[in-house]
């Protein structure tokens, strides 16, 4: 293969193995291609000041507490949540209004179901077998018709088009990790109202995301 | 992207150790022949390590670790100036790898879309201390700091590198930096930085060019008025 002064920037941009050693070649005898090639592999060589791969042995420790702490499902929960202090204070201040109402209305919903239906008189945490029967029906078809929800937002959340549908999406994974925590919970110990409530509030934040989801569609 | 003919970003697979100059492989060489049965070997080991990141399963956290993280946190330094940064960097990207590891779709390897994160945090941290030096009004331009580094290594040679590496744009100080001292190759760069090999090869080339004029000047002219 023969190369000529001309070719030597091509060559050093994209050239092959074989242009290279013609280019080296045609260099033993063209000292203006011979000094730019020593120039151009000089750099390739004082690139390597600039690696360390030294070690640092507290490296890893400090990022392995780091991942523990994140995986810790409430931590990740807390973390979404900071999401608000970066909001308007206008807004910071309809969401934890909306917060309170649905808390509010959610109390209401369990407790306003009639004293046969609602908490026991002895234990104010406590569950009463048919209320809990009831609770748990109402739960199973609130969960339902949640899901019929995702399965709509579905196509939206898989590929989401815009930051704030990624952002949706990743509370919404952190949502249904605290409701599978609590969930699991309230298997251990079905007659906890606190739980229950906390459950109902979290299945509305995601309701609520849902429909956010939905109207982010459709504008 | 799109390019016709071109390999595509996501097809890069990388390898656990910077490779020499000599030694690196393009993939004009790479894809000759049928598959590499070493590229599949290694695009078997990348999905397995994704998975098991998936699962939570800090292990695999720590094998990743072992494998990238000696050139996640040079990159860092070399990216942000210090090597503080570098390992918030570093640590961030670990978090964020574990944050969003149930939205990775396999479009591309698993330590590419890694590096992928990395190189974005970096781009984050800077822009954050840019403004955090706005704020402050310290009218400074963005240049890495000189740290000390490895002994051994050639002082004077390695602070006019970084000078110079300084006055490059973004893209040449990256391309630069991943291919020259991290030993990546094209394609792989190629899926970090979301462009296409061509385009990596042409920034190369240019960051090259930029970096001879800046560290040669008093030669060359001597040479001319000769």
């Amino acid at each position: 293969m023969n190369v000529t002064c001309s070719d030597r920037e091509r060559i050093f941009e994209d050239g092959t193995s074989a242009e290279w050693a013609a280019l080296e070649a045609h260099a033993a005898s063209c000292a203006l291609c011979a000094e730019e090639v020593r120039a151009w592999k000089a750099l390739s060589v004082a690139a390597k000041e600039l690696r360390d791969y030294s070690d640092s042995p507290s490296f890893w420790p400090r990022i392995e507490r780091a991942l523990a702490e994140e995986a810790a499902p409430w931590a990740r929960l807390r973390r979404w949540f900071s999401f608000f202090s970066n909001l308007s204070m206008g807004w910071q201040t309809g969401l934890a209004g909306a917060f309170v109402l649905i808390l509010t209305v959610s109390t209401g919903w369990i407790f306003l179901g009639g004293p046969s239906k609602g908490v026991g008189n002895g234990d104010q945490s406590l569950l009463k077998s048919s209320a809990l029967k009831e609770v748990e029906s109402a739960e199973t078809a609130y969960e339902r018709a949640i899901d019929k929800l995702a399965a709509q937002a579905r196509p939206q959340l898989d590929n989401p088009a815009t930051p704030l549908l990624a952002n949706y999406h990743e509370k919404l994974v952190v949502l249904d990790s605290a409701i599978a925590d609590l969930r699991a919970q309230a298997g251990l110990n079905p007659s906890n109202a606190q739980l229950r409530y906390q459950l109902l509030a979290m299945y509305q934040e995601k309701q609520h995301t849902l429909e956010e989801v939905l109207e982010a569609r459709q504008r | 992207m799109g390019t016709m003919g071109l390999a595509l970003p996501w097809k890069a697979r990388i390898s656990s150790v910077p490779r020499e100059r000599g030694t690196r492989v393009e993939p004009s060489e790479h894809f000759a022949g049928g598959p590499n049965p070493a590229a599949v070997d290694a695009q078997s080991e990348d999905a397995a390590l994704a998975a098991a990141c998936r699962s939570g399963d800090l292990c695999a956290y720590e094998r990743l670790y072992a494998t990238h993280g000696a050139r996640m946190k040079n990159l860092a330094r070399n990216l942000l100036g210090n090597p503080i940064d570098a390992e918030d960097a570093v640590q961030e990207t670990f978090l964020k790898v574990h944050r969003s590891i149930g939205g990775f779709r396999g479009q591309s390897s698993f330590v590419t879309w890694t590096y992928r994160i990395l190189i974005n945090t970096c781009y984050d941290a800077r822009r954050s201390r840019l403004r955090k030096k706005e704020v402050a009004n310290e009218d400074s331009e963005e240049t890495p700091g000189l740290e000390p580094r490895a002994p051994g290594a050639h002082p004077t040679l390695r602070m006019a590198l970084e000078r110079a590496l300084a006055k490059l744009t973004q893209h040449q100080r990256d391309v630069f930096l991943l291919y020259e001292v991290e030993g990546f190759r094209h394609a792989e760069i190629a899926g970090m930085l979301e462009m296409t090999e061509t385009a990596s090869k042409n920034t190369l080339f240019q960051a090259k060019k930029s970096l001879r004029q800046m560290l040669e000047p008093p030669r060359r002219s001597a040479a001319e008025s000769r």
